[in-house]
């Protein structure tokens, strides 16, 4: 660990160009939280002032507690590069060779339920260490996050996590290692290569190798390398450069010791990376485990490994474990990775600018955001909410892209709802203080320049979750995070003693800031809902609001779905509603989005914001739509940039305009509550086919036009074949090839289908993916368990929805039970209503 | 047989002999509230007529005509509209909804803004097309009535200009929540209105269009109250306008178009000051050489 004061800290922090900021990323149980302990064990920067009463032992406590709060933290590393090594960094590097680097690292948790807070992360850095377990492979999470990050257009390295258990436990042969190797990271490859555009600004973020952008080793036993390592070992032996030695320890180059050549056959030689770093990696091992100690000793005399007397006292896995810590240091392998392959700031804000910045690529703030300058206009990002030891007050946690933060400073507060020029959701307030968040250090500091992560005091009550903090008077706002999961669970909360509502109200608003992605609504019963990913996700929520946030005791409802609502058909009249003064007619039809639009529109591949030329086109290619129709889209809904499209595809009518507003604000409001039971709708679009107004503005005012819209747009959808469409979840099973079948029952239950049943690489253990309905999904754990012998743990992630076989119009079929049902639980009237509530008669 | 009665401008006493009698023996009496409003209250009406009346706001005359139309076929009932039935305000669909039921109807007259405005001197023969001039929100603000003003301007022809007024609107928040909560009366004032115009037309000049038959010294004149005792009249040019008090509601506006010498005399008497004086003597001297 290094202590630093906080001057010394601040001077790093000036250096844009020696700092990376980076999160890492994995399944749940890869192993990544050892790993940054190591880190931080190598690296981790204290404060001076705290060194004397913290102890590293305590760091591995609050690490224990994370994994309870499943909260993600940023930590602070720093690195001094040997002068030599600089020449390895390919980006823009520092002039003078300033060899002291600055790592803000942020560890998020592994499982899926808890993604938001991976997303919250990757919005701040620019880098991610992907970690996978080498026994194990890519799984669910792994790809979940990884999509994530190439779309936030983080640039990812590769580390291959684990190696002694493929050692020791499962004693997988050399040549075998090396193809689990390849497999992985050609399956990594193929997730970035799927979700990476064709023109993607990173260049080729591809991990490899011979680039260096992969590591290997334990971070349990605190070894680790990267193919430079070796080559540097070598270089002697072969007398090539290390760049062309680097090149053939991996892949299909294979040496022939008595010829002293490479060859690309493997019948003419030993694979370079099986026999010049597996080789050596498995000679230790084994004379560690089974030779005798002399043997075990010279080898590391041989190996140039100093060992303390203490040391050589060790037996046997201790001995080997310190061996290889001392041999191939993980923390100088891992740190010189992301020093070297990961961007800074400067080279990152360059081509994450335009994804990040709302407003022109041209104005001030988006021309600072680019240049990274620390002179420029402030623009920073606050990605969530820390709770502080002051109850019901929290820091916001964000990252300086431009300007420098002060405290003092007079800033603007522009929540996620503020449009530019708009007084909505914008407070002008100075900052109270500004302050390092080192893990769970506070540390105050006089101002933070750009480039780096940090927290701020007295801004929590203006922003609910996220927003944007500028001095910059027209600044737009920086993009809204997207999180791959989705609230699709929820219960509602109620507290046991009437007295305490205040107390449960208060509580739930402190939950929502404090928890990146969950809502906290209210029904129109009155009921207090709580939305999440999933079972777990809503857990620990109840928890944190009973026991944090509320201290009060809640009763809880089982838990429900969300539904949505959708149409099958098109609509099969054109359907007419009037105005309530009967002077203004809406002609309307309703009809499904093509297959793979929603989507489109979910991802951000068609969005409200795009240009509206350019959409059309997308849209006329992608999914065959009508161009011509495509460039007059009025409107995303439901919240203004839903998987629902408002068209207009009307001819010459007049004043049509004047109306556009009443008719977006009429499609919000029926997309947000739909005609079955009020859900909201996906993947449909309407048609605004006609209309016919009253001649004087005054009698079409949104008074008249918003319920005419809601009432037609209502009879769109119930003469289109409406139907009801439920969340599922993809559902990943890791277990021995015994407890399959139990799993097939299992799912076969609950309307899951199993797509996938494969043995995970050369392993007993094999690997079951199945779709299950969100719905069949709650006490499903513990049924597996059950069933399984406590074999099988599923890992389930939202996936997509689906439309829920049956006509929702019959009280008596599925779809039907669930409106029967949903409509109940909102205190609405019992049964859909009729047509003709919505339909009127030329 | 339902009666559509005609209540005149100003105040109770306006109604016709015709309208009271019928009031007097309706068996109910509704007063239509929400697109008009007299000088005074319901109650004022009550004791004026020796009876109670009912007030009917948007919700119970558009959605909920059926209540009012009870009976009807036996009883009278009256429907008291202020100015004229089919004035300003059109009940065409309430009468079109009462012939369906088999309801027979009648109309009893009376004045309405339409033909009040006179009182400002320009002749009705010389009037176009009626605009109403609304409230603009942050995202809806509707040109139509300019191009309507400016189209009537540019064949010679005045316009009355009819201010928004809301009484009784929910906001569109708890309209969506379906929330019975109505925001407080709001009424356009003639100054408002003025400036909407005059914004309009600073955009248009910004959009670089050419030929705007309106501009910021173009003659107006605001009406505020006709037909009551506090009625005012104001002759000024719209950017005046857009400063001047008329008091309390309900206001409206008029744009002048070719004006003959005659309506120009009677404009100058509500004049706001001398320079206004002016510029109408300059246009009338212009007319006499043209």
């Amino acid at each position: 660990m290094v202590n630093f004061t906080t001057d010394q800290i601040r001077t790093i922090m000036d250096n844009k160009l020696n700092i990376r900021n980076m999160s890492v990323i994995a399944h749940v149980d890869h192993g990544k939280s050892t790993l940054t302990d190591s880190l931080v064990g190598k690296a981790g920067i204290i404060a001076a002032a705290k060194a004397g009463e913290t102890r590293f032992t305590d760091t591995r406590k609050d690490e224990q507690e994370r994994c309870i709060t499943i909260k993600s933290t940023a930590i602070s590393l720093y690195y001094e590069l040997s002068k030599d090594d600089l020449q390895y960094i390919k980006q823009d590097r520092d002039p003078e060779g300033n060899p002291h680097f600055l790592i803000n690292l942020i560890d998020s948790p592994g499982h899926v339920d808890f993604s938001s807070e991976v997303t919250a992360a990757l919005r701040v850095t620019d880098g991610a260490l992907v970690v996978v377990d080498c026994v194990s492979g890519v799984c669910v999470q792994t790809e979940t996050v990884l999509r994530q990050a190439i779309a936030e257009r983080i640039k990812p390295v590769l580390f291959m996590n684990k190696m002694d258990l493929a050692l020791l436990t499962l004693q997988i042969e050399k040549e075998d290692l090396y193809q689990t190797f390849q497999r992985i990271i050609e399956s990594i490859n193929v997730i970035i290569a799927t979700y990476s555009h064709e023109s993607n600004p990173m260049g080729n973020i591809d991990v490899d190798p011979k680039k260096g952008t992969v590591g290997f080793g334990s971070g349990l036993h605190g070894w680790a390398f990267t193919l430079k390592d070796f080559a540097k070992m070598y270089v002697k032996k072969f007398g090539i450069s290390e760049e062309k030695l680097t090149k053939r320890l991996w892949g299909d180059n294979f040496y022939n010791s008595k010829e002293k050549k490479w060859y690309k056959e493997s019948s003419l030689g030993e694979r370079g990376f099986t026999q010049y770093i597996l080789s050596p990696i498995y000679q230790i091992f084994d004379t560690c485990m089974k030779a005798t100690k002399e043997d075990a000793l010279k080898f590391a005399e041989k190996l140039g490994v100093k060992l303390t007397v203490e040391e050589k006292d060790l037996e046997q896995k201790q001995l080997l474990k310190t061996m290889m810590r001392k041999w191939l240091p993980a923390g100088d392998a891992l740190l010189q990775m992301i020093v070297f392959h990961l961007p800074s700031p400067v080279t990152a804000q360059k081509y994450r600018c335009e994804m990040l910045y709302e407003g022109p690529m041209d104005d001030k703030c988006a021309l600072a955001v680019k240049a990274c300058d620390p002179n420029g206009e402030l623009m920073m990002y606050i990605s969530k909410m820390v709770p502080t030891s002051d109850k019901g007050r929290f820091y916001a946690f964000g990252r300086v892209f431009s300007g420098t933060v002060k405290t003092g400073q007079k800033v603007r507060i522009m929540g996620p709802n503020y449009v530019p020029g708009k007084k909505e959701d914008l407070y002008e307030k100075s900052i109270q203080r500004t302050i390092l968040m080192m893990g769970r250090y506070v540390e105050p500091i006089e101002d933070v320049p750009c480039g780096n992560i940090c927290g701020l005091v007295g801004v929590d009550q203006y922003l609910i979750k996220t927003g944007t903090i500028s001095t910059f008077k027209d600044a737009h706002n920086m993009r809204v995070m997207k999180f791959s999961v989705s609230p699709v669970v929820r219960v509602a909360v109620e507290c046991v003693n009437p007295s305490d509502l205040p107390k449960l109200v208060e509580g739930l608003k402190r939950l929502a800031k404090s928890d990146p992605m969950v809502q906290c609504t209210i029904e129109e019963s009155g009921e207090h809902i709580i939305a999440g990913a999933g079972e777990l996700h809503l857990e620990i929520c109840l928890k944190d609001l009973e026991e944090d946030h509320a201290c009060i005791p809640i009763k809880k409802s089982d838990p429900v779905v969300s539904y949505r609502e959708t149409v099958s058909e098109e609509s099969n009249i054109m359907c007419l509603s009037k105005s309530p003064n009967k002077h203004n007619r809406l002609y309307m039809k309703a009809r499904p989005l093509p297959e793979g639009c929603p989507e489109a529109i979910d991802n951000g591949d068609v969005t409200p914001r795009q240009e509206m030329k350019e959409r059309a086109k997308y849209l006329a290619e992608k999914f065959d739509m009508d161009v011509g129709e495509c460039r007059k889209i009025w409107c995303f809904g439901p919240e203004g940039m839903g998987p629902n499209l408002l068209m207009d595809v009307t001819k010459g009518v007049q004043y049509l305009n004047e109306i556009k507003d009443s008719c977006v604000a009429g499609f919000q409001w029926a997309t947000k509550e739909g005609v079955l039971c009020e859900e909201n709708v996906r993947g449909v679009r309407f048609d605004l086919h006609d209309v016919t107004l009253h001649t004087d503005a005054i009698h079409r005012g949104g008074g008249q036009i918003i319920p005419t819209a809601r009432r037609c747009l209502y009879a769109c959808m119930l003469t289109a074949e409406p139907r009801i469409m439920e969340p599922v979840y993809l559902v990943e099973i890791q277990c021995p090839e015994v407890a399959v079948g139990g799993i097939f029952t299992c799912l076969n239950k609950r309307r899951g289908v199993v797509f996938e049943n494969n043995q995970i690489g050369h392993t007993p253990q094999f690997l079951v993916k199945a779709y299950l309905p969100v719905n069949e999904s709650f006490g499903f754990t513990g049924d597996l368990r059950s069933h399984t012998g406590g074999q099988a743990f599923p890992q389930c992630v939202f996936d997509h929805w689906q439309i829920l076989p049956g006509n929702p119009m019959e009280a008596s079929s599925k779809p039907g039970e669930v409106v029967t049902t949903t409509r109940k639980r909102k205190g609405l009237k019992e049964g859909i209503p009729s047509l003709d509530n919505y339909l009127d008669k030329l | 047989m339902l009666f559509l009665v005609g209540l005149g401008l100003g105040d109770a006493k306006d109604i016709t002999v015709k309208g009271l009698e019928i009031v007097k023996k309706a068996k109910r009496v509704y007063l239509e509230a929400y697109t008009s409003i007299l000088t005074v209250g319901k109650d004022a009406l009550e004791e004026f007529y020796g009876r109670d009346v009912i007030l009917a706001d948007r919700d119970m005359v558009e959605v909920d005509s059926d209540s009012i139309l009870q009976d009807s076929k036996t009883e009278d009932i009256a429907f008291l509209v202020v100015g004229d039935p089919f004035g300003a305000t059109t009940h065409t669909d309430l009468v079109l909804r009462a012939r369906k039921k088999g309801i027979q109807y009648r109309v009893v007259h009376n004045a309405s803004i339409l033909n009040a405005v006179g009182c400002c001197g320009l002749q009705l023969y010389n009037f176009g097309e009626t605009v109403s001039i609304v409230f603009w929100t942050d995202t809806w603000r509707p040109h139509s009535f300019y191009d309507k003003i400016a189209a009537n301007k540019s064949r010679g022809m005045h316009t009355l200009c009819l201010l928004d007024i809301k009484v009784k609107e929910q906001s569109i928040e708890n309209l969506m929540r379906g929330k019975k909560v109505y925001e407080p009366p709001r009424y356009l004032t003639a100054s408002l209105a003025a400036e909407q115009l005059v914004e309009i037309i600073k955009q248009k000049r910004e959009e670089g269009e050419k030929d705007i038959e309106l501009a910021e010294d173009s003659l107006c004149v605001g009406l505020a109250r006709v037909g009551a005792d506090t009625q005012t009249l104001l002759t000024c040019t719209l950017e005046q306008m857009t400063s001047v008090d008329l008091g309390p509601p309900l206001h409206s506006l008029v744009i002048p178009g070719y004006m003959h010498p005659l309506e120009m005399e009677m404009l100058k008497q509500f004049a706001l000051n001398d320079s206004v004086i002016e510029m109408i003597e300059t246009l009338e001297r212009k007319s006499e050489h043209s």
